[in-house]
């Protein structure tokens, strides 16, 4: 038998993913539209916190579309057509987290047309989609307050990359041993200039914030266009 | 479970040029915030490569912490790996984190096998594909 040979690599493992996430981001950047990443476990009001988007971003002149990603069914890209916004469901089939390529795929089979803001609600999950740039212009973070407040420091590689950390759920604080600041502090030593928005889709906190915040950055992007 | 489908697929990329083979030990690093446990990918490496001519390949992770900085005093030394500072211990000030994002293939050992004449054919003119091979690499 021959002897073994060694093979220097030194590459990326998600080099692919991350040129397809490239040839997004550019297509986007041609667009205008701008491209947002929803991150959380299962049952964090991802759908819920758009449902709630749709009539404000809408009022302030914004195209909308989401694409879902869900390892089954239909369901939450029909939640959101019921609210009023384009919707295409991608469903992985096992896998746990959205690439780049289902995301070309998805946008493919969508035929949205001309968009401002895109969203792409990831599959419920803290870990894997974290490694998977999709193109977009920023991640954001959800974190309910159901959940605990050990999170951030828990899951670190979400927390440190979101640009924005979206609590929800902030009206059942009363209810839950959650402890808001120490969420706040865990989120603020793994993404120092992170944006943090405390929200409840039940009583309406946050959500001006929210809507503001994407507002802002929707026409920056479109500015970007030029 | 895709990061150890990805490994396997740019090792056996790499491997294409280079006639039958059998890989003997991948290198990876992972970094601290790559949200990829090393246990779980382990244990996954396995899954991954137990049934095909690679079953036994050892994966062998590199650990690349992060680091919390301080703008004034530089690496903070105290900090213990998989809990964070809030704040710099000398002077208060917010930290930032650098590296741990890691997600590499390193490097990759691999033993060529001989060509070998296909055998346990059925005779009945359709293509069966390749012989697999056993676990150990060799025909079975």
């Amino acid at each position: 038998m021959s002897p073994s040979q060694e093979v220097d690599v030194r590459r990326n493992l998600l080099a692919a993913n991350a040129a397809a996430a490239d040839a997004l981001r550019e297509r986007f950047a041609a667009a205008g539209t701008l491209v947002v990443n929803l991150i959380s476990a299962p049952g964090s009001g991802k759908t819920t916190l758009l449902e709630k988007s749709v009539a404000p971003l809408r009022a302030a002149g914004l195209r909308l579309a989401a694409l879902e990603g869900d390892i089954a069914t239909e369901r939450d890209a029909e939640r959101l057509r019921a609210a009023g916004i384009p919707a295409h469901q991608i469903v992985t089939g096992g896998t746990c987290h959205l690439d780049a390529r289902l995301v070309a795929a998805g946008l493919e089979k969508a035929a949205f047309g001309a968009l401002d803001v895109l969203f792409i609600e990831n599959v419920g999950n803290l870990v894997c989609p974290t490694s998977y740039d999709l193109g977009e212009d920023f991640k954001v973070a959800l974190l309910s307050v159901t959940e605990g407040e050990d999170k951030p420091f828990k899951y670190p590689g979400i927390f440190a990359r979101a640009e924005i950390t979206v609590v929800t759920k902030a009206d059942l604080l009363a209810h839950v041993p959650f402890r808001l600041d120490e969420a706040r502090a865990q989120v603020r030593a793994l993404r120092p200039d992170g944006r943090w928005i405390v929200t409840s889709a039940t009583t309406g906190q946050g959500l001006d914030e929210w809507c503001a915040e994407l507002t802002a950055r929707a026409a920056a992007k479109r500015a970007a266009r030029g | 479970m895709g990061v150890a489908l990805e490994i396997h697929r740019a090792c056996r990329a790499r491997l294409a040029a280079h006639g039958p083979a059998r890989i003997d030990r991948v290198k990876v690093a992972v970094g601290e915030l790559s949200a990829v446990e090393p246990e779980i990918l382990r244990y996954a490496w396995e899954a991954v490569v137990c049934d095909g001519p690679d079953a036994g390949a050892e994966l062998e992770i590199e650990w690349r912490p992060a680091r919390q900085v301080c703008a004034d005093c530089g690496e903070i030394a105290e900090r213990v790996e998989g809990d964070w500072l809030r704040f710099c211990p000398r002077c208060d000030l917010p930290l930032s984190v650098e590296g741990g994002r890691d997600l590499d293939l390193v490097q990759f050992a691999f033993t060529p096998l001989l060509e070998v004449p296909r055998v346990g054919s059925d005779d009945d003119g359709a293509d069966d594909g390749p012989t697999p091979l056993a676990p150990d690499g060799n025909l079975p």
